[in-house]
């Protein structure tokens, strides 16, 4: 399962969102800017406050880190 | 393999480039960190020929994705830490490899510039920020700063108004530099108190952000306000350190160029932002990628 914390705004959201898209990879995108618990659950989960984190089955990717979400999800 | 071009850069002035050395038919390899640099922060641009209004986003995808209609070889994720010449052969080095070329053309731009005060780079993410079109969201109902009393941080303040509950405007100098009419209307919101003629000292908490210490000039005492966020708008730098056996740098760290955006080392370029032209606008960062390109190809033209 994979989720995306980000906002509207954020320019490496839509960078890695897009990415996503590209490489058929379904996931939940949530908008942390319009949902305040989900805010603070990556907040708890990432241990900081900038966007975009990702949770690939559990595990946290802060940032777009092309190669840790390339590994993460077995993309070539 | 050498390519007769490695483009390092990937804003207005680096996919510029690469369309004109597409067009050329140059061998050419693209390498960036990211695309669109300091242009994706931008909100609203209204200055971009064709475009009427458009955000930094959209721009950066519509002329990027032009760029990858070519046949052009590029590296994303990639920062170049070192740039040599050998027998007329460029080696360019990111983290995990080198590439080789006749010619190449630096337009990394800039990078927001830092305080350099502690705290700083150990709360980066967590609560000190230097996107608030990135991070304004996270902070709602919170009490933050904005370090730089010109329009950078009075448009970091007006993208924060919307969450935040308190915003400090921290300025070095006695007044404020940004425009008296966006000033009025951050005052408006009652949100905001202006604070002039102090200097940023520290940024403490545990985990996160909780407070931010600042001198008075005028009478050298320290003062220290909670907060949880700490927005810095200092303006942009120049990072040019991996060039720097080839190039000249300016006092504030910009490659030296001529009017044809040739460094000091023959078959090297620089274009946009980070050389020393004086105005740092999107067309005029993009004119000067297509300017390098130009000038590239008569370079390979008279070695042949």
């Amino acid at each position: 399962m994979v989720k995306v914390y980000s906002t509207p705004t954020c320019p490496y959201c839509v960078t890695l969102k897009n990415f996503l898209k590209e490489h058929n990879i379904q996931f939940e995108d949530i908008d942390v800017s319009q949902n305040e618990l989900a805010q603070k659950e990556m907040i708890e989960k990432s241990g900081q406050y900038g966007v975009p984190v990702v949770d690939i089955d559990g595990q946290i990717i802060v940032g777009f880190d092309q190669d840790k979400i390339k590994k993460l999800l077995k993309i070539e | 393999m050498i390519y007769d071009l490695i483009i390092i850069g990937g804003g207005p002035a680096g996919i510029t480039a690469g369309i004109y050395a597409a067009r050329k038919k140059l061998k050419t390899l693209l390498i960036t960190k990211e695309w669109g640099g300091q242009v994706t922060k931008a909100t609203e641009i209204g200055n971009w020929p064709g475009a009427k209004t458009i955000s930094g986003n959209d721009l950066i995808k519509q002329i990027s994705e032009h760029l990858k209609m070519f046949e052009i070889e590029i590296k994303e994720g990639k920062e170049v830490i070192d740039v040599d010449k050998k027998d007329d052969i460029f080696t360019v080095r990111d983290n995990d490899q080198a590439y080789e070329a006749k010619t190449v053309i630096i337009a990394t731009g800039k990078i927001p510039r830092t305080l350099n005060i502690p705290g700083e780079e150990e709360f980066k993410g967590k609560g000190v920020s230097f996107c608030a079109t990135c991070d304004a969201p996270m902070f709602k109902n919170k009490n933050v700063a904005v370090i730089g009393g010109g329009n950078a941080g009075f448009a970091t303040a007006t993208d924060l108004i919307k969450y935040a509950q308190k915003i400090y405007i921290l300025e070095f100098f006695p007044e404020m530099k940004g425009d008296p009419l966006t000033k009025e209307k951050l005052a408006q919101t009652g949100k905001v108190e202006f604070i002039v003629n102090v200097a940023v000292k520290e940024i403490k908490g545990t985990k996160f952000v909780e407070s931010l210490t600042y001198e008075d000039r005028n009478t050298s005492k320290d003062h220290k306000i909670k907060v949880e966020g700490v927005f810095i708008s200092i303006g942009t730098m120049a990072k040019a350190g991996f060039a720097e056996k080839l190039v000249e740098l300016n006092k504030i760290g910009e490659i030296v160029i001529d009017k044809d955006n040739y460094t000091k080392t023959p078959g090297l370029f620089a274009a946009g932002d980070i050389s020393d032209i004086k105005y740092e606008q999107i067309v005029i960062a993009a004119g000067e990628g297509a300017k390098a390109v130009l000038a590239a190809t008569d370079y390979l033209k008279n070695k042949q």
